[in-house]
């Protein structure tokens, strides 16, 4: 059966999430969500290089060579990377200074690859598109609901803002921002979404 | 069109290097006069948090104009080697901007001593590229505040005035904690502290007996 867009975005954020499903880009899951700030920013640069890396390479699929295709869609996709960088790096230095190296590791991020590879050297451009942007999206929406309790438990702020009542209920929890603290939080939403998909497979 | 011939292959291949080459060139071009506003202000910002200046609030030209009233900036030559030196002109602190290899690229800073050389008074880092998590956390306020009062033992050995680690003597003056897991960038740093101390003081000696 073709993909639709409706299966392609519902694939791409559910049902084949590329973090809880195929365990794909985990070093910067890892990495960047003991901020918020941080993890937007990183997905603003995943969901731009996934999306226009789909798009290019759907686009030139009938003329790129099947024996240097990797070399090109690397070459393509590293491209993107290097703007990005250079974008974060021009709007917001501080962020720069921290999340800089994982944003020079989106280029080795397997969702991106492998999404050029299965996906868009093979679909037309538009669905292509669609499912570079729905993938980066899938993956940013298990970063978001990670950052937003590391942050919280570990910093006791939100976006930096310090959060209402801090002193009535805030505990320094170091080990939330700490790299152990991104293990545990990975894996519990890993576990609560797949139980979902489990138990919705189960009464269909 | 055979897609398989190496001409094809090279053909393809330059034009999209010389394409993707282009973009990217223009982005930078696009965003450098950005690029140099950003690396001027946390430059500004670097020496206003060595020096511990009162900055009312956050914006570039509030910290340019914090550091024209209390900072005098001059530069420091020695034989080879040029010192980007900052006077406090209110106390008498002067601070250097210090640079040498780390474990993985150069890391540079501004060290900011007592007039009189002995005590360490604050260490910011301008640029490090040290491994994230491990020896990039040189930056952070717990390492970088050991440093604060620091004694520096000028009759020690020259690579041993400021010792960054471990220590025969459990309570020397002239020691810091090193960094778990970054054993590496810890060396590389307490070897560049003692380098340019050790340089740092040559200029400033040979730039008082030249003004006798």
């Amino acid at each position: 059966m073709a993909d639709t867009p409706r299966t392609v975005t519902a694939k791409a954020l559910w049902a084949e999430n590329p973090i809880f499903r195929q365990v794909l880009g985990i070093c910067s899951t890892l990495a960047v969500t003991n901020l918020l700030a941080n993890t937007l920013f990183m997905c603003f640069g995943v969901i731009f290089v996934t999306s226009l890396s789909n798009l290019t390479i759907s686009l030139l699929r009938e003329y790129i060579p099947k024996r240097v295709r990797m070399i090109v869609q690397v070459l393509i996709i590293a491209s993107y990377v290097m703007m990005v960088d250079i974008i974060i790096k021009a709007l917001n230095p501080d962020i720069h200074r921290f999340i800089g190296p994982y944003v020079g590791l989106i280029i080795t991020n397997c969702i991106i690859m492998g999404r050029a590879e299965a996906f868009a050297s093979q679909n037309k451009p538009w669905i292509s598109l669609l499912d570079g942007f729905a993938s980066g999206l899938g993956y940013s929406f298990i970063l978001i609901a990670i950052a937003l309790v590391r942050e919280p438990l570990g910093f006791g702020t939100l976006l930096g803002y310090t959060l209402p009542a801090k002193d009535l209920w805030w505990h320094q929890w170091t080990i939330m921002v700490m790299p152990p603290g991104a293990f545990f939080m990975l894996a519990i939403v890993t576990w609560a979404c797949r139980g979902l998909q489990v138990s919705k497979e189960k009464t269909t | 069109m055979n897609k398989s011939s190496p001409a094809y292959i090279l053909t393809f291949t330059l034009i999209i290097c010389a394409v993707f080459g282009t973009a990217v060139s223009l982005v930078h071009h696009g965003t450098r006069g950005m690029l140099e506003k950003n690396k001027k202000l946390h430059r500004n910002r670097v020496i206003a948090r060595a020096f511990e200046l009162d900055v009312p609030g956050e914006s570039a030209a509030a910290y340019a104009r914090a550091l024209e009233n209390a900072i005098q900036r001059d530069t420091l030559v020695h034989k080879e080697r040029a010192f980007r030196t900052f006077t406090h002109t209110g106390q008498n602190h002067i601070g250097f901007v210090f640079s040498g290899m780390g474990f993985w690229d150069a890391i540079t800073g501004i060290l900011v001593l007592t007039g009189d050389l002995e005590r360490v008074v604050n260490i910011q880092f301008l640029e490090q590229k040290e491994t994230p998590g491990l020896g990039a956390r040189i930056e952070e306020p717990w390492f970088t505040r050991q440093f604060k009062g620091l004694r520096i033992d000028w009759d020690a050995l020259p690579a041993e005035r400021i010792i960054v680690g471990p220590s025969p003597d459990p309570d020397a003056q002239n020691r810091v904690d090193a960094i778990t897991g970054a054993t590496q960038t810890s060396i590389a740093l307490m070897r560049i502290l003692n380098e340019e101390l050790d340089t740092f003081r040559k200029a400033r000696t040979a730039s008082a007996s030249e003004r006798l």
